[in-house]
């Protein structure tokens, strides 16, 4: 025996085989299980993404840059300047695919039958569509059209819960920059279809009109940027940082701290399932594997008659270990491919669309293989499975042939 | 020379005619807004004061207030809860354009901010604003006589009130009936569809100071017409002397009468 693999692994192989419904037992089990590990991770990637985009598309952009203490105070006297000459170019960087000009403060608005907070928000339109998906949410009327438009687009919730629409006044009330309250009214010129926290909280007029209404003269309230899909998010807001010293430059981790966090928990999450899906797996490969070798004590009694010493059958059965897991493996590997690829068109998710705005989810997902994933986790249910099936196999060496082969069974 | 008369006569004919075509809209116009202007001073005066037993019939159960109320001109009024127990003491002040609120539990006076303007006052059918910009209506709307009709006690007119262009006022119009003899008949809101939404009218007029005065008026919201408010005057004077100190604030959180 100078080279046991030689010898061995056909006969793993064969052995295999000897009891196809055992096996087809255990490869089952494997496939399914290390399938769902595989799908899962790429389906919750794809709703990540997809989440991900959609809420930051909306209106949070990568990051955003507001004056020191506007996010925890938003009011009219921690407004900014139009960023400078440094902001300026650090914004026209490569990495950065657009930025715009926003003002955004708290108001009230006033129906025939309704008054209501919201956050009046005063956008450029031209430059807003570089990093916001809202003007092409429009469903009813139009978005605006300039800076000076003075109309205002609201939510489709909003407006159901005012009872207005659009062609209709509305009243927005808020504070002005000589911290008397400023009250104006405006022509709905749009509705949008959001999720409905969006729809509910903010109302879009044009920055200049707003500017005017509130007696600022160009001063804003934040500047919102988006970057390229595979620009550094933390060093480029780093080098932000840097060009404007005395703002408060935030990413939209720091935004949207639920989104970030859900984005954090999501990489654990996989290997919690992983886990959960191994414990069962290993349920099932320690139980058939252990029948398969009770079946063969009698086999083992005699090749440890035969002179094979205990480190041999142990090796034996822990080839034949692995190398129906590897089996299991491959195929669930090849059903998670496939399942991913027939779903390459998106997962319409639309008719749970409204459960889905709770969790700031976009409609269709689109699973991919990610093949790191395919081999990091294949690797990983092989190797624990056959670290599991160690111990039927360490079992098969320990038998002493006197024992096993004077028994019946 | 014969002809030149004719022509004179023709070129004022024309004249007139357009003098005349004009004027109808002009002075109904002005009319319209005479007639509101006379029903809010028989209303208000120079200065009254009045006490009134506010009733509010909500779905749960009636709860009945009484307040007294001084004004002068248009925009100094205070109104003063003295019972029952529980609401006697809170008091609202409107000065310079602003309305303060106190309330003698907290023992403070709250600056309503803009926003809380069109909030119930006191669990009423009557908001904030209702108190404050009754008399906005004069300035802040176009008027126009759409009607005259015959009612209890004399002829009354029909005024359709829309609001100006970039005014921040939510209703659609207002129609306001008047009395011809200066008795606020009935105020009816409605929003921008024309659909109305609430309606205030006199359910009884009497006499009280010395001239005609809805006495009793209730407003109702088109959409719980089983709730509804009514305010009942059981005693007002009108162009008094009010000393100055009344309408100070600290004379709301102290009261000194």
């Amino acid at each position: 025996m100078t080279d046991p693999l030689r010898t061995f692994v056909p006969l793993a192989w064969r052995n295999v085989w000897r009891n196809p419904r055992r096996t087809a037992i255990t490869l089952i089990v494997v496939a399914v299980g290390l399938w769902s590990i595989l799908f899962f991770n790429s389906f919750m990637i794809a709703w990540m993404q997809s989440s991900k985009d959609t809420a930051l598309q909306i209106l949070t952009g990568s990051g955003q840059i507001h004056a020191e203490g506007f996010m925890d105070d938003p009011n009219i006297d921690l407004v900014m300047e139009p960023p400078g000459p440094d902001l300026r170019t650090a914004l026209e960087h490569n990495d950065v695919s657009g930025w715009t000009m926003r003002l955004g403060l708290p108001a009230v608005i006033l129906s025939e039958y309704k008054t209501l907070p919201v956050t009046l928000t005063a956008v450029d339109p031209i430059g807003e569509t570089a990093v916001s998906i809202l003007p092409q949410k429009v469903v009813e009327g139009r978005y605006l059209a300039d800076r000076n438009d003075d109309g205002i687009v609201i939510g489709l919730h909003l407006a159901e819960q005012l009872k207005t629409g659009v062609g209709r006044r509305v009243i927005v009330m808020s504070q002005s920059a000589d911290n008397t309250m400023s009250e104006r009214s405006f022509d709905v010129v749009g509705l949008f279809d959001s999720d409905q926290a969006t729809e509910d909280f903010f109302a879009f007029t044009g920055l200049a009109a707003a500017q005017s209404f509130l007696g600022l003269d160009n001063q804003i309230s934040e500047l919102v940027f988006e970057l390229q899909e595979e620009a550094p998010l933390e060093d480029n807001i780093d080098r932000l940082k840097a060009a404007a010293p005395a703002l408060d430059v935030r990413s939209w981790k720091d935004l949207n701290l639920l989104l970030a966090t859900t984005d954090a928990f999501m990489g654990s999450i996989i290997f919690i399932w992983l886990g959960v899906v191994f414990a069962l797996m290993a349920i099932g490969i320690i139980n058939t594997q252990l029948m398969a070798v009770f079946e063969r004590m009698k086999e083992f009694g005699l090749l440890r008659a035969l002179g094979m010493k205990p480190r041999l059958v142990l090796l034996m059965v822990t080839l034949e270990s692995a190398v129906l897991i590897g089996i299991g493996v491959l195929i669930g590997a090849f059903i998670a491919a496939l399942s991913i690829w027939s779903l390459s068109d998106g997962l319409n998710l639309s008719r749970w669309a409204q459960a889905l705005e709770m969790i700031q989810g976009g409609n269709v997902l689109y699973p991919d293989y990610h093949p790191e994933s395919f081999v990091l986790f294949s690797l990983i249910i092989w190797v624990l499975g056959i670290l599991v099936a160690l111990w039927p196999a360490r079992k098969a060496s320990k038998y002493s042939p006197v024992e096993v082969m004077r028994r019946d069974t | 020379m014969a002809g030149e008369i004719p022509r004179r006569r023709l070129l004022g004919q024309i004249w007139g005619a357009l003098v005349v075509a004009s004027l109808p809209s002009m002075s109904m116009a002005q009319d319209a807004r005479d007639i509101l202007r006379a029903a809010f001073d028989n209303w208000r005066a120079d200065s009254s004061y009045a006490k009134v037993e506010m009733t509010v019939k909500r779905s749960n159960g009636t709860r009945t207030m009484t307040f007294e109320s001084w004004t002068e001109g248009e925009d100094r009024a205070l109104v003063r809860f003295v019972a029952p127990a529980r609401d006697a003491g809170n008091a609202t002040l409107q000065l310079d354009g602003s309305t303060y609120v106190f309330n003698p539990r907290l023992n403070q006076i709250i600056k309503l901010p803009a926003s809380a303007m069109s909030q119930s006052w006191m669990g009423s059918d009557f908001s904030y604003d209702d108190l404050a910009r009754s008399e906005g209506v004069i300035d802040d709307y176009t008027h126009r006589l759409i009607q005259t009709r015959s009612v209890s006690g004399g002829q009354a007119y029909v005024i359709e009130s829309v609001p100006k262009r970039g005014v921040p006022v939510v209703w659609g119009k207002q129609v306001l009936t008047v009395r011809s003899d200066g008795v606020l008949i009935s105020v009816e809101y409605f929003d921008q569809l024309g659909a109305r939404v609430r309606e205030m009218r006199a359910d009884r007029i009497g006499n009280l100071g010395g001239r005609p005065y809805p006495v009793e008026m209730t407003m109702r919201r088109d959409d719980e017409p089983g709730e509804y408010t009514t305010v009942r005057t059981v005693d007002a004077r009108f162009n008094i002397d009010i000393p100055s100190y009344l309408f100070t604030r600290s004379n709301l959180q102290n009261p000194r009468n």
